[in-house]
Protein backbone atom coordinates (compact mmCIF):
# COMPACT_ATOMS: atom_id res chain seq x y z
CA UNK A 1 0.00 0.00 0.00
CA UNK A 2 1.11 3.54 -1.07
CA UNK A 3 2.10 5.60 2.45
CA UNK A 4 0.13 8.48 2.15
CA UNK A 5 0.51 11.82 4.37
CA UNK A 6 -1.39 15.12 5.52
CA UNK A 7 0.01 18.25 2.87
CA UNK A 8 -0.20 21.48 4.50
CA UNK A 9 -0.27 24.25 2.52
CA UNK A 10 -0.19 27.26 4.99
CA UNK A 11 -0.18 29.80 2.27
CA UNK A 12 -3.89 28.44 1.39
CA UNK A 13 -5.16 28.00 5.14
CA UNK A 14 -8.07 30.89 6.02
CA UNK A 15 -7.73 30.25 9.81
CA UNK A 16 -11.48 29.31 9.61
CA UNK A 17 -10.90 26.19 11.95
CA UNK A 18 -13.63 24.25 10.01
CA UNK A 19 -10.53 20.89 10.45
CA UNK A 20 -10.91 21.35 14.01
CA UNK A 21 -14.91 21.35 14.28
CA UNK A 22 -14.75 18.30 12.15
CA UNK A 23 -11.97 16.63 13.95
CA UNK A 24 -13.49 16.76 17.00
CA UNK A 25 -17.03 15.68 15.78
CA UNK A 26 -15.69 13.08 14.03
CA UNK A 27 -14.01 11.75 16.93
CA UNK A 28 -15.62 12.25 19.87
CA UNK A 29 -19.12 13.78 18.58
CA UNK A 30 -18.65 16.90 20.56
CA UNK A 31 -18.65 20.12 18.57
CA UNK A 32 -15.41 21.56 20.90
CA UNK A 33 -12.39 22.48 19.27
CA UNK A 34 -10.55 22.12 21.95
CA UNK A 35 -10.73 18.53 21.82
CA UNK A 36 -9.67 18.25 17.69
CA UNK A 37 -6.73 16.45 17.01
CA UNK A 38 -5.81 19.46 14.72
CA UNK A 39 -4.47 22.61 15.58
CA UNK A 40 -4.54 25.78 13.53
CA UNK A 41 -1.87 28.27 14.89
CA UNK A 42 -2.46 31.76 14.19
CA UNK A 43 -0.17 34.94 13.40
CA UNK A 44 -3.57 37.48 13.32
CA UNK A 45 -1.60 40.52 13.14
CA UNK A 46 -0.17 39.47 9.41
CA UNK A 47 -3.63 36.84 8.20
CA UNK A 48 -1.12 33.97 8.67
CA UNK A 49 -2.69 30.03 9.75
CA UNK A 50 -0.85 27.30 10.11
CA UNK A 51 -2.81 23.96 10.53
CA UNK A 52 -0.27 21.65 12.32
CA UNK A 53 -0.97 18.03 13.40
CA UNK A 54 0.83 15.14 13.68
CA UNK A 55 3.70 13.90 11.58
CA UNK A 56 3.64 10.41 11.82
CA UNK A 57 7.63 10.40 11.98
CA UNK A 58 9.78 7.51 11.03
CA UNK A 59 11.34 7.30 14.26
CA UNK A 60 8.51 8.73 17.00
CA UNK A 61 9.76 10.10 19.88
CA UNK A 62 6.35 9.61 21.54
CA UNK A 63 6.64 6.04 21.12
CA UNK A 64 9.99 5.87 22.67
CA UNK A 65 9.15 7.51 25.56
CA UNK A 66 5.28 6.36 26.35
CA UNK A 67 5.70 4.51 29.58
CA UNK A 68 2.57 1.99 28.73
CA UNK A 69 3.65 1.17 24.86
CA UNK A 70 0.30 3.01 23.95
CA UNK A 71 1.87 5.04 21.58
CA UNK A 72 2.45 2.72 18.95
CA UNK A 73 3.42 2.58 14.98
CA UNK A 74 0.75 0.98 13.11
CA UNK A 75 3.03 -0.77 10.19
CA UNK A 76 0.42 -1.03 8.00
CA UNK A 77 -0.60 2.49 7.18
CA UNK A 78 2.15 4.02 8.64
CA UNK A 79 1.11 6.11 11.24
CA UNK A 80 1.31 6.22 15.01
CA UNK A 81 -1.33 5.86 17.05
CA UNK A 82 -2.50 6.06 20.54
CA UNK A 83 -4.42 2.82 22.28
CA UNK A 84 -7.16 5.07 24.40
CA UNK A 85 -7.59 1.44 26.90
CA UNK A 86 -3.48 1.87 27.54
CA UNK A 87 -3.16 5.61 27.77
CA UNK A 88 -2.53 7.21 30.89
CA UNK A 89 -2.32 10.65 30.51
CA UNK A 90 0.98 11.11 32.02
CA UNK A 91 1.76 13.64 28.91
CA UNK A 92 5.39 12.64 28.73
CA UNK A 93 4.70 12.14 25.07
CA UNK A 94 3.51 16.03 24.42
CA UNK A 95 6.80 16.69 26.22
CA UNK A 96 8.32 14.68 23.82
CA UNK A 97 6.90 15.76 20.43
CA UNK A 98 8.84 18.68 18.84
CA UNK A 99 5.64 18.73 16.28
CA UNK A 100 3.26 20.49 19.42
CA UNK A 101 1.49 17.25 18.99
CA UNK A 102 -0.38 14.78 20.81
CA UNK A 103 -2.67 17.12 22.49
CA UNK A 104 -4.58 15.98 26.06
CA UNK A 105 -8.44 15.65 26.00
CA UNK A 106 -8.90 17.27 29.19
CA UNK A 107 -12.86 15.64 29.11
CA UNK A 108 -11.99 11.96 28.69
CA UNK A 109 -8.32 12.60 30.07
CA UNK A 110 -6.36 10.77 27.53
CA UNK A 111 -3.75 12.05 25.04
CA UNK A 112 -4.75 12.27 21.62
CA UNK A 113 -3.65 12.52 18.30
CA UNK A 114 -4.72 12.16 14.29
CA UNK A 115 -4.84 8.63 13.23
CA UNK A 116 -6.00 9.93 9.48
CA UNK A 117 -9.58 8.88 10.47
CA UNK A 118 -9.10 5.59 9.19
CA UNK A 119 -7.67 6.03 5.77
CA UNK A 120 -10.10 9.31 4.71
CA UNK A 121 -9.02 12.39 7.06
CA UNK A 122 -12.30 14.49 7.68
CA UNK A 123 -10.19 17.54 8.11
CA UNK A 124 -9.33 16.85 3.93
CA UNK A 125 -12.77 16.39 3.43
CA UNK A 126 -14.15 19.85 5.04
CA UNK A 127 -10.97 22.33 4.36
CA UNK A 128 -13.03 24.02 1.37
CA UNK A 129 -9.95 25.79 0.17
CA UNK A 130 -7.85 22.95 -0.11
CA UNK A 131 -5.07 23.69 2.68
CA UNK A 132 -5.07 19.98 3.87
CA UNK A 133 -4.26 17.55 1.35
CA UNK A 134 -4.19 13.43 1.99
CA UNK A 135 -1.21 12.39 -0.81
CA UNK A 136 0.72 10.08 -1.70
CA UNK A 137 4.79 10.59 0.02
CA UNK A 138 6.10 10.46 -3.69
CA UNK A 139 4.27 13.13 -4.89
CA UNK A 140 4.67 15.37 -1.59
CA UNK A 141 8.27 14.81 -1.85
CA UNK A 142 8.07 16.25 -5.67
CA UNK A 143 5.89 18.82 -5.04
CA UNK A 144 8.72 20.35 -1.87
CA UNK A 145 11.20 19.98 -4.90
CA UNK A 146 9.57 21.73 -7.17
CA UNK A 147 9.02 24.16 -4.23
CA UNK A 148 12.59 24.51 -3.38
CA UNK A 149 14.25 24.49 -6.84
CA UNK A 150 11.93 27.23 -7.65
CA UNK A 151 12.95 29.62 -4.99
CA UNK A 152 16.64 28.36 -5.69
CA UNK A 153 15.97 29.96 -8.94
CA UNK A 154 14.76 32.46 -7.47
CA UNK A 155 17.44 33.58 -5.47
CA UNK A 156 19.83 33.15 -7.80
CA UNK A 157 18.21 35.80 -10.17
CA UNK A 158 17.85 38.09 -7.29
CA UNK A 159 22.13 37.66 -6.72
CA UNK A 160 22.34 38.06 -10.47
CA UNK A 161 20.35 41.24 -10.68
CA UNK A 162 22.07 42.42 -7.45
CA UNK A 163 25.19 41.85 -9.18
CA UNK B 1 20.37 48.63 2.29
CA UNK B 2 18.64 48.27 5.37
CA UNK B 3 15.45 46.65 5.58
CA UNK B 4 13.43 46.66 8.60
CA UNK B 5 11.71 44.01 10.09
CA UNK B 6 8.23 44.21 9.25
CA UNK B 7 6.41 41.89 11.89
CA UNK B 8 9.03 41.85 15.31
CA UNK B 9 7.93 39.46 17.67
CA UNK B 10 8.60 39.68 21.73
CA UNK B 11 11.22 37.56 21.91
CA UNK B 12 10.27 36.65 25.82
CA UNK B 13 6.64 35.11 24.65
CA UNK B 14 8.87 32.04 23.83
CA UNK B 15 9.56 31.96 27.37
CA UNK B 16 6.97 30.19 29.08
CA UNK B 17 7.40 27.65 31.48
CA UNK B 18 5.64 24.16 30.71
CA UNK B 19 2.66 23.40 31.67
CA UNK B 20 2.18 19.40 30.86
CA UNK B 21 3.96 18.29 34.33
CA UNK B 22 2.73 20.86 37.02
CA UNK B 23 2.85 21.30 40.71
CA UNK B 24 1.96 18.03 41.45
CA UNK B 25 5.20 16.27 39.72
CA UNK B 26 7.18 18.51 41.98
CA UNK B 27 5.38 17.79 45.28
CA UNK B 28 5.69 13.86 43.90
CA UNK B 29 9.68 14.55 43.27
CA UNK B 30 9.83 16.63 46.43
CA UNK B 31 8.20 14.25 48.89
CA UNK B 32 9.52 10.92 47.38
CA UNK B 33 13.18 12.87 47.69
CA UNK B 34 13.39 13.88 51.41
CA UNK B 35 10.96 11.05 52.51
CA UNK B 36 14.16 8.47 51.23
CA UNK B 37 16.91 10.86 52.01
CA UNK B 38 15.88 11.23 55.56
CA UNK B 39 15.15 7.14 55.79
CA UNK B 40 19.05 6.86 53.91
CA UNK B 41 20.31 9.57 56.19
CA UNK B 42 18.51 8.18 59.61
CA UNK B 43 19.95 4.83 59.07
CA UNK B 44 23.62 5.90 58.33
CA UNK B 45 23.46 7.45 61.19
CA UNK B 46 22.98 4.44 63.62
CA UNK B 47 25.31 2.62 61.51
CA UNK B 48 28.09 5.08 62.48
CA UNK B 49 26.87 4.93 66.14
CA UNK B 50 25.58 8.27 66.56
CA UNK B 51 21.90 7.37 66.89
CA UNK B 52 20.75 4.89 69.84
CA UNK B 53 17.93 2.04 68.41
CA UNK B 54 15.20 3.92 70.49
CA UNK B 55 15.56 6.95 68.22
CA UNK B 56 14.30 4.55 65.09
CA UNK B 57 10.86 5.40 65.42
CA UNK B 58 11.80 9.72 65.63
CA UNK B 59 14.32 9.15 62.37
CA UNK B 60 13.18 6.43 59.84
CA UNK B 61 9.29 7.78 59.29
CA UNK B 62 10.45 9.09 55.68
CA UNK B 63 8.79 5.96 53.60
CA UNK B 64 5.72 7.49 54.78
CA UNK B 65 6.34 10.79 52.91
CA UNK B 66 7.71 8.77 50.01
CA UNK B 67 3.95 7.03 49.95
CA UNK B 68 2.04 10.38 50.13
CA UNK B 69 4.30 11.96 47.47
CA UNK B 70 3.47 8.74 45.30
CA UNK B 71 -0.01 9.22 45.44
CA UNK B 72 0.36 13.12 44.10
CA UNK B 73 2.03 11.23 40.91
CA UNK B 74 -1.24 8.94 40.82
CA UNK B 75 -3.49 12.44 41.08
CA UNK B 76 -1.09 13.61 38.02
CA UNK B 77 -2.68 10.96 36.08
CA UNK B 78 -5.06 11.51 33.49
CA UNK B 79 -7.06 8.11 34.73
CA UNK B 80 -6.30 6.90 37.60
CA UNK B 81 -7.55 2.99 37.59
CA UNK B 82 -5.22 2.76 34.25
CA UNK B 83 -2.63 3.17 36.41
CA UNK B 84 -1.99 -0.97 36.63
CA UNK B 85 -1.03 -0.18 33.00
CA UNK B 86 2.11 1.86 33.82
CA UNK B 87 3.78 -1.15 35.99
CA UNK B 88 3.84 -3.59 33.24
CA UNK B 89 6.36 -2.00 31.00
CA UNK B 90 9.48 -1.90 33.35
CA UNK B 91 11.60 -3.01 30.55
CA UNK B 92 11.24 -0.02 28.96
CA UNK B 93 9.84 2.53 31.15
CA UNK B 94 11.73 4.70 33.91
CA UNK B 95 7.70 5.33 35.54
CA UNK B 96 7.08 1.57 35.58
CA UNK B 97 10.74 0.86 37.28
CA UNK B 98 9.84 3.45 39.81
CA UNK B 99 6.74 1.84 40.61
CA UNK B 100 8.65 -1.03 41.71
CA UNK B 101 11.47 0.72 44.05
CA UNK B 102 9.47 3.23 45.31
CA UNK B 103 7.02 -0.10 46.29
CA UNK B 104 10.00 -1.70 47.74
CA UNK B 105 11.13 1.20 49.46
CA UNK B 106 8.09 1.83 51.03
CA UNK B 107 7.20 -1.17 52.19
CA UNK B 108 10.46 -2.13 53.60
CA UNK B 109 10.81 1.24 55.04
CA UNK B 110 7.76 0.62 57.33
CA UNK B 111 8.35 -2.63 58.13
CA UNK B 112 11.39 -1.12 59.46
CA UNK B 113 9.82 1.58 61.00
CA UNK B 114 6.84 -0.81 62.56
CA UNK B 115 9.43 -3.11 64.08
CA UNK B 116 11.60 -0.25 65.65
CA UNK B 117 8.38 0.44 67.88
CA UNK B 118 8.69 -3.31 69.66
CA UNK B 119 10.87 -2.28 72.29
CA UNK B 120 8.51 0.20 73.46
CA UNK B 121 6.08 -2.06 73.40
CA UNK B 122 8.33 -4.16 75.52
CA UNK B 123 8.76 -6.87 72.82
CA UNK B 124 12.40 -7.63 72.16
CA UNK B 125 14.01 -7.45 68.85
CA UNK B 126 17.12 -8.94 69.61
CA UNK B 127 16.14 -12.35 67.60
CA UNK B 128 15.57 -10.25 64.23
CA UNK B 129 19.04 -8.95 64.24
CA UNK B 130 20.05 -11.06 61.14
CA UNK B 131 16.39 -10.18 59.38
CA UNK B 132 16.91 -6.64 60.49
CA UNK B 133 20.38 -6.24 59.31
CA UNK B 134 19.17 -7.49 55.87
CA UNK B 135 16.05 -4.74 55.65
CA UNK B 136 18.50 -2.27 56.73
CA UNK B 137 20.89 -2.92 53.88
CA UNK B 138 17.62 -3.42 51.43
CA UNK B 139 15.70 0.00 52.88
CA UNK B 140 18.88 1.84 52.62
CA UNK B 141 19.97 0.90 48.87
CA UNK B 142 16.10 1.17 47.93
CA UNK B 143 16.37 4.28 49.68
CA UNK B 144 18.85 5.84 47.77
CA UNK B 145 17.68 4.23 44.39
CA UNK B 146 14.39 6.17 45.13
CA UNK B 147 16.51 9.76 45.34
CA UNK B 148 18.28 8.73 42.20
CA UNK B 149 15.25 7.87 40.09
CA UNK B 150 13.44 11.38 41.17
CA UNK B 151 15.89 12.53 38.58
CA UNK B 152 16.38 9.99 36.46
CA UNK B 153 12.10 9.85 35.65
CA UNK B 154 12.44 13.76 34.81
CA UNK B 155 15.72 12.38 32.54
CA UNK B 156 13.82 10.15 30.88
CA UNK B 157 12.39 12.20 28.83
CA UNK B 158 15.21 12.84 26.80
CA UNK B 159 14.23 15.54 24.39
CA UNK B 160 13.73 18.35 27.38
CA UNK B 161 17.63 19.78 26.64
CA UNK B 162 16.79 20.82 30.49
CA UNK B 163 16.70 17.97 31.96
CA UNK B 164 18.64 15.82 29.65
CA UNK B 165 21.80 15.51 31.81
CA UNK B 166 23.04 12.97 34.43
CA UNK B 167 23.67 16.08 36.68
CA UNK B 168 19.97 16.51 37.39
CA UNK B 169 19.71 13.16 39.08
CA UNK B 170 22.80 13.69 41.04
CA UNK B 171 21.38 17.26 41.81
CA UNK B 172 18.31 15.78 42.81
CA UNK B 173 19.89 13.20 44.90
CA UNK B 174 22.67 15.56 46.62
CA UNK B 175 19.10 17.74 47.49
CA UNK B 176 17.52 14.85 48.78
CA UNK B 177 20.34 13.79 51.17
CA UNK B 178 20.33 17.44 52.47
CA UNK B 179 16.60 18.11 52.56
CA UNK B 180 16.23 14.43 54.16
CA UNK B 181 19.16 14.97 56.66
CA UNK B 182 17.36 18.48 57.97
CA UNK B 183 13.86 16.24 58.04
CA UNK B 184 15.64 14.10 60.64
CA UNK B 185 17.39 17.09 62.62
CA UNK B 186 13.95 18.85 62.68
CA UNK B 187 12.39 15.39 63.67
CA UNK B 188 15.04 14.68 66.74
CA UNK B 189 14.47 18.19 67.57
CA UNK B 190 10.84 18.42 67.86
CA UNK B 191 10.50 15.00 69.59
CA UNK B 192 13.23 15.99 72.24
CA UNK B 193 11.29 19.52 72.87
CA UNK B 194 8.36 17.59 73.66
CA UNK B 195 9.85 14.74 75.66
CA UNK B 196 12.75 16.87 77.39
CA UNK B 197 13.00 14.13 79.84
CA UNK B 198 14.47 11.51 77.34
CA UNK B 199 17.44 14.23 77.03
CA UNK B 200 19.19 16.17 73.88
CA UNK B 201 20.64 13.44 71.86
CA UNK B 202 23.64 16.68 71.07
CA UNK B 203 26.22 14.32 69.51
CA UNK B 204 23.68 12.82 66.73
CA UNK B 205 22.25 16.79 65.89
CA UNK B 206 26.26 17.89 65.77
CA UNK B 207 27.18 14.98 63.37
CA UNK B 208 23.78 15.69 61.71
CA UNK B 209 23.72 19.48 61.00
CA UNK B 210 27.73 19.08 60.04
CA UNK B 211 26.53 16.25 57.30
CA UNK B 212 23.65 18.70 56.50
CA UNK B 213 25.89 21.85 56.36
CA UNK B 214 28.50 20.12 53.92
CA UNK B 215 25.48 18.49 51.92
CA UNK B 216 24.38 21.97 51.31
CA UNK B 217 27.52 23.15 50.07
CA UNK B 218 27.60 20.51 47.51
CA UNK B 219 23.88 21.12 46.43
CA UNK B 220 24.92 24.69 45.47
CA UNK B 221 27.94 23.53 43.77
CA UNK B 222 26.09 20.90 41.41
CA UNK B 223 23.25 23.26 40.99
CA UNK B 224 25.69 25.29 39.71
CA UNK B 225 27.28 23.00 37.34
CA UNK B 226 23.52 21.87 36.36
CA UNK B 227 22.70 25.06 35.31
CA UNK B 228 26.33 26.07 33.46
CA UNK B 229 25.96 22.64 31.32
CA UNK B 230 22.45 23.08 30.61
CA UNK B 231 23.31 27.08 29.36
CA UNK B 232 26.58 25.93 27.22
CA UNK B 233 24.03 22.85 25.74
CA UNK B 234 22.74 22.59 22.13
CA UNK B 235 18.68 23.62 21.80
CA UNK B 236 16.16 25.01 24.48
CA UNK B 237 18.84 24.56 27.66
CA UNK B 238 20.02 27.96 27.02
CA UNK B 239 16.67 29.09 27.37
CA UNK B 240 15.42 27.15 30.16
CA UNK B 241 18.24 28.98 32.32
CA UNK B 242 17.04 32.17 31.49
CA UNK B 243 13.52 31.44 32.27
CA UNK B 244 14.60 30.22 35.58
CA UNK B 245 17.44 32.97 36.32
CA UNK B 246 15.74 35.96 34.39
CA UNK B 247 12.31 34.65 32.91
CA UNK B 248 9.04 34.31 34.52
CA UNK B 249 10.79 31.62 37.44
CA UNK B 250 12.83 33.79 38.89
CA UNK B 251 11.50 34.80 41.87
CA UNK B 252 11.32 30.93 41.92
CA UNK B 253 14.87 30.99 41.73
CA UNK B 254 16.40 33.95 43.42
CA UNK B 255 13.89 33.79 46.60
CA UNK B 256 12.82 30.37 46.90
CA UNK B 257 16.22 28.57 45.45
CA UNK B 258 19.00 30.39 46.16
CA UNK B 259 17.57 32.11 49.35
CA UNK B 260 15.53 30.20 51.38
CA UNK B 261 17.41 26.98 50.43
CA UNK B 262 20.99 28.12 50.52
CA UNK B 263 21.30 31.50 51.62
CA UNK B 264 19.31 31.54 54.96
CA UNK B 265 20.32 27.84 55.98
CA UNK B 266 23.83 28.51 55.37
CA UNK B 267 23.67 31.52 57.60
CA UNK B 268 21.33 30.21 60.34
CA UNK B 269 23.33 27.12 60.92
CA UNK B 270 26.64 29.18 61.17
CA UNK B 271 24.61 31.00 63.78
CA UNK B 272 23.59 27.97 65.84
CA UNK B 273 27.08 26.59 65.62
CA UNK B 274 27.65 29.70 67.46
CA UNK B 275 25.59 29.51 69.89
CA UNK B 276 23.80 25.90 70.06
CA UNK B 277 21.23 26.94 72.94
CA UNK B 278 19.11 28.85 70.35
CA UNK B 279 17.40 25.96 69.09
CA UNK B 280 15.05 28.48 67.26
CA UNK B 281 17.99 29.22 64.25
CA UNK B 282 17.84 25.04 63.77
CA UNK B 283 14.14 25.32 63.07
CA UNK B 284 13.93 28.19 61.22
CA UNK B 285 17.02 26.93 58.89
CA UNK B 286 15.40 23.73 58.26
CA UNK B 287 12.60 25.51 57.56
CA UNK B 288 13.63 27.55 55.11
CA UNK B 289 15.85 24.56 53.30
CA UNK B 290 13.13 22.07 53.45
CA UNK B 291 11.08 25.20 51.14
CA UNK B 292 13.81 25.73 49.26
CA UNK B 293 13.96 21.83 48.39
CA UNK B 294 10.50 22.28 46.82
CA UNK B 295 11.30 25.02 45.14
CA UNK B 296 14.34 23.51 43.30
CA UNK B 297 11.61 20.99 42.38
CA UNK B 298 9.17 23.31 41.17
CA UNK B 299 11.65 25.55 39.29
CA UNK B 300 13.23 22.45 37.49
CA UNK B 301 10.07 20.94 36.46
CA UNK B 302 8.51 24.16 35.34
CA UNK B 303 11.57 25.49 33.59
CA UNK B 304 11.87 22.20 30.95
CA UNK B 305 10.66 24.31 28.04
CA UNK B 306 10.86 22.14 24.57
CA UNK B 307 12.25 22.68 21.84
CA UNK B 308 10.14 25.12 19.91
CA UNK B 309 7.46 23.10 17.05
CA UNK B 310 9.92 22.99 14.07
CA UNK B 311 7.10 24.03 11.73
CA UNK B 312 6.21 27.22 13.74
CA UNK B 313 9.86 28.03 14.04
CA UNK B 314 10.04 27.62 9.47
CA UNK B 315 7.71 29.64 9.28
CA UNK B 316 8.32 32.43 11.25
CA UNK B 317 11.62 32.47 9.86
CA UNK B 318 10.17 32.46 6.49
CA UNK B 319 7.96 35.39 6.99
CA UNK B 320 10.41 37.13 9.01
CA UNK B 321 8.60 36.77 12.52
CA UNK B 322 11.76 36.17 14.54
CA UNK B 323 13.77 39.27 14.11
CA UNK B 324 13.66 40.36 17.70
CA UNK B 325 14.67 37.00 18.85
CA UNK B 326 17.46 37.03 16.30
CA UNK B 327 19.32 40.36 17.52
CA UNK B 328 18.84 39.52 21.31
CA UNK B 329 20.50 36.45 20.35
Amino acid sequence: MQQKVLFIDHEKCTGCRACELTCSVFHTGASNPSRSRIRVIKWEEIGLYLPLTCQHCEKPFCVEVCPTKACHIDPNQHRILIDKNLCIGCKTCILACPFGSPLFDKVEHITVKCDYCDDDPQCVRFCEVGAIQYLDVAEVSGMKQYTSAEKYTEALKMLQSNQ
Amino acid sequence: MYTGRAYPVDYRRYLKPQTEWGWQVAVYLYLAGIGSGSFAIGLLMEWLGYSPYSLRPMILWGPILVAIGALFLVLKLGIKRRFLNTILNPKTSWLSRGFYILSICIIVGVIIWGISFLPRLGLSVSNLSTLLLVLDITGFIFALATAIYTGILIQSVKYVVFWDTPLLPALFTVSSLSTGAMTVVLSVLGYSILTPSQGYPEQLMNALTITEWILIVIEAFVLGLYLVSRYRAEGYGKDSVRLLLSGNLRFVFWIGIIVLGFLFPIILEGFYSLFHEQRLLLILAGSFLLIGGFFLRFGVVYAGIKEENSLQKLIEYQYNLRALKETQE
